[in-house]
């Protein structure tokens, strides 16, 4: 055990990140469990605590006698810089133990940027950073999360990256690890890499060699032993309704990102926009039971305490029974005092019926992603929203009381022009103009937040080369120029970070040297901008001599090889070309769980089908 | 309406976190425990709920109070034990009573608070911290700087201090009980008065290593001290 220094933690700010014993923590002895695992998100407590994977796996791993399950973030910078002044290596949250001792070390990769923290942890955990370095009286290194689909630029310091949903694999991968140890972990760490190779879903990078073309670009990826597939599909649980969920998660005492109920309705989102990844990742849409879904709810307050319930999903209000589930959720938790919110709205009136219900009177404001300004631009990202549809959501968000609007939006998407951009403004005047309309007054506030976009891997743009950072800043000034109006505020990203972010989500294994060398030289906390440090990063290319350009900047062929072509969703390559072929004609594609399939390859390559309760009833 | 005092600890394994957070903790587990408490009108109902006195990030306590009100009055036993069963780890409940009449404010009647300090020794020789608690305990006025966010205030201490300090030396550590005035217009931390030991008594301590529990929450009146549970 850890014995921390009250002079430590008297110094940096918010201790409580590091010291633990929340309610519903569960601390185990771990002489009596066969399998011990630290389950960590590389970012800070707020953020990693927020994370609904990882609470999902944290009860389903306690839930096993024979294993126990902890926790560990990122050390902000002030605790990074006592730690290691003082060498206290990286420990777990409710045993204080060194995370080096434990068996498994999961991390949920949410996002690139979040890349250095990996390296920083396991450089304070006092574990080797690269795979090859580590024995088998090391912890097995494994990635989950959205990134493993092309983890390639991590590659080299996982044991292994789980694609898709955790809820059965990490059981499976649970059992092997146990069987391995009670065999005297037998054949050594090889031994155990190759059985976790066998697992569906399970990479094992080790067991690829990689080669190029003279270009630079991928020649083939192949597997090194027998053991390992050809393709990692990744794993997907059939039916909801029959997992175990987060139904006791910790309450945290700090104050974190999302501090209160996550209820999940459903898993995946097939409207289909092109620009999205987790619409490609999660496929198909697979709905819970209004009735399970109101038993946890109140499972939930019960176990928590907490009063407030977001129902999230990627688009809760596409869930088939929501007005129902609203109404009788709080119905039921009305007197407890509990809260229900959503998250996300869609761009219609039901939804601000919606919206207006679970409210009441608070016109907190509401948030719409449009994601693009001009009709034709929505049309090639397959947004399927309309003028029509934006005008009469906004309208009956003013009619029914609210002036706060926020708009998301993206900028550098395939075949953009300088009318498509200056079309976000257009809308924000139009959204001024109808408050006019409707009150008969001024004021209306409209919000306008404009990311720069990253193109991800399994998505139909993932061929597209993204604008560079130059284009990006010249299209934000072009837009600011034009939101010259006092009742308009606008933000936008940082260009920079996500040229970065570019070059990660769609690299190969040779930016594993460019992350090392970044971190090396300080880099970590990426995602947030105080620390974000481009020269640092730039540096770390030049040193390798690596183009970040012709990661992110790149227009591919179709007949490109991918780094991430033998780790597979599901969504076949042909459907991701046809969608890039009619993003570019304009074409849209409707959405499989109400209309006609689009045959992406995924119910019948993974044996799944989508469960929508609505259109069953 | 019933009002619900309870007399409840912020041990060891809570120490760092803040007094909202302890607070949101409570309120959380009055949820779980089902307590019929009320709730204030308006848009934004919040429990009713309220303290004596905040505890600062880093300090444990003993003695702390909460005024609950309840819609109606349960059988305080069973409040308690539904109240305990949903405790994070850290807060134990040591008294409790309804609260008859109109009751004032915790906030308003609780004048004094006592705290046990332990802090390592710098210094083996307990002529120094002898000398240097005798010549605190004696002077007229200290002066002491508080450094906020909002910037410096100067504040006297010895107005706050409503009896000597008293010392225990340990093996290495030195344990100092003091007694300090809450007034209307304000009072001193104990940290500060550490501070300020060390920096105009030359106390020698390895100030950093500061462990502060409050002993107790009184109300103080013409010699007479009685905590909050008992009135």
């Amino acid at each position: 055990m850890i014995n921390l220094d009250p002079a430590m933690l008297n110094r940096v700010i918010k201790p409580a990140r590091y010291t633990g014993n929340e309610w519903n923590s569960i601390k185990k002895d771990h002489d009596k469990v066969a399998v011990t695992v630290a389950l960590s998100l590389p970012d800070v407590y707020e953020v990693g605590m927020s994370n609904l994977g990882l609470k999902i796996l944290y009860q389903i791993l306690n839930n096993r006698v024979d294993t126990a399950a902890e926790r560990v973030y990122a050390p902000w910078v002030d605790m990074e810089a006592e730690m290691r002044e003082r060498n206290i290596p990286l420990y777990t949250l409710e045993s204080l133990k060194p995370v080096k001792e434990f068996d498994i070390v999961g991390f949920s990769l949410q996002y690139e940027m979040s890349y250095s923290n990996v390296l920083n942890m396991l450089d304070l955990a006092g574990i080797p950073l690269f795979t090859a370095e580590r024995d088998e009286h090391m912890p097995i290194i494994i990635g989950g999360g959205p990134c493993t689909f092309n983890a390639e630029p991590v590659a080299d310091f996982f044991d292994c990256l789980v694609l898709g949903e955790g809820e059965e694999v990490m059981e499976d991968i649970i059992a092997a690890v146990s069987s391995w140890k009670k065999a005297g972990k037998i054949n050594g760490r090889s031994g155990i890499l190759r059985s976790l190779a066998q697992i569906g879903g399970v990479y094992v990078p080790s067991l690829y060699d990689v080669t190029y073309h003279e270009d630079g670009t991928v020649a083939k990826v192949l597997p090194n032993c027998p053991e390992a597939p050809l393709v990692v599909t990744k794993r997907v649980v059939k039916d909801l309704n029959t997992v175990e969920y987060a139904t006791r998660p910790i309450v945290p005492f700090l104050d974190i990102v999302h501090d209160r109920i996550m209820l999940e309705l459903f898993r995946g989102c097939t409207r289909g926009c092109r620009f999205c990844q987790a619409g490609v990742l999660y496929r198909p849409v697979r709905e819970r039971r209004p009735e399970l879904l109101l038993k946890m709810a109140k499972e939930m307050v019960d176990s928590t305490g907490y009063n407030e319930i977001s129902l999230t999903s990627l688009s809760s209000a596409d869930y088939s029974c929501l007005p129902d589930l609203v109404d009788s959720l709080m119905g039921e938790l009305k007197e407890q005092g509990v809260s229900v919110s959503l998250p996300s709205l869609r761009i219609d009136s039901f939804s601000i019926d919606l919206a207006q219900k679970v409210q009441q009177v608070r016109k907190s404001g509401l948030t719409f992603a449009p994601e693009a300004g001009s009709q034709r631009m929505r049309d090639v990202i397959n947004k399927g929203v309309t003028q029509k549809n934006l005008e009469d959501a906004v309208s009956a968000a003013f009619q029914a009381g609210w002036s706060t609007v926020k708009l998301y939006f993206m900028m550098g998407l395939p075949t953009e022009t300088d009318e498509d951009v200056l079309g976000i403004a257009d809308l924000a005047y139009k959204v001024l103009d109808l408050y006019k309309e409707i009150k008969g007054r001024k004021g209306a506030k409209v919000t306008v937040s404009v990311s720069c976009f990253v193109p991800k891997p399994h998505t139909p743009f993932q061929w597209f080369g993204q604008d560079l950072a130059s284009e990006f800043e010249r299209k934000q000034q072009l837009l600011k120029a034009r939101l010259r109006d006092r009742n308009i505020t606008f933000n936008w990203h940082d260009a920079r970070t996500s040229f970065l972010e570019g070059a990660f989500a769609r690299g190969d294994r040779r930016l594993g040297q460019v992350l090392l060398k970044a971190w090396q030289n300080g880099a970590r906390f990426d995602g947030w901008s105080e620390y974000f440090k481009y020269d640092v990063w730039m540096d770390a290319f030049n040193t390798c001599e690596i183009d970040p350009y012709f990661y992110a900047t790149r227009h591919r062929d179709f007949d490109e090889v991918m780094p991430w072509d033998h780790l597979s969703s599901g969504a076949s390559k042909s459907f991701l070309q046809r969608e890039y072929e009619q993003a570019v004609t304009e074409e849209l594609t409707c959405d499989c769980r109400r209309e006609h399939c689009s045959a992406c390859g995924v119910c019948p390559g993974l044996g799944v089908e989508v469960l929508d309760w609505g259109s069953r009833a | 309406m019933a009002k619900l005092r309870l007399e409840i600890t912020k041990g060891e394994e809570i120490r760092y976190i803040s007094h909202l957070d302890y607070a949101s903790a409570m309120e959380r587990a009055i949820i779980r425990a089902k307590l019929p408490v009320a709730y204030s009108e308006g848009f934004n109902p919040h429990m009713k709920l309220s303290f004596a006195s905040a505890l600062a990030v880093g300090v444990t306590s003993q003695a702390e109070y909460i005024d609950i009100e309840c819609k109606e009055e349960i059988d305080i036993n069973q409040a308690v034990e539904r109240l305990k069963a949903v405790l994070p780890m850290g807060i134990r409940i040591k008294g409790a009573a309804y609260m008859q009449g109109n009751v004032s404010a915790l906030m308003a009647i609780v004048n004094l608070a006592t705290y046990e300090i332990t802090v390592p020794l710098l210094a083996e020789d307990i002529g120094i911290i002898e000398d240097s608690i005798r010549w605190f305990n004696n002077a007229e006025s200290v002066l002491y700087t508080r450094e906020s966010p909002k910037g410096k205030k100067e504040m006297e201490i010895k107005q706050y201090m409503a009896k000597p300090i008293a010392i225990t030396v340990l093996e290495k550590a030195v344990r100092l009980i003091l007694e300090i005035r809450i007034t209307p217009t304000g009072s001193i931390k104990p940290g500060e008065v550490l501070g300020a030991l060390v920096a105009m008594f030359d106390l020698p301590i390895d100030i950093d290593n500061l462990l502060i529990h409050r002993t107790g929450l009184y109300i103080s009146n013409a010699g007479r001290q009685v905590s909050p549970v008992e009135l």
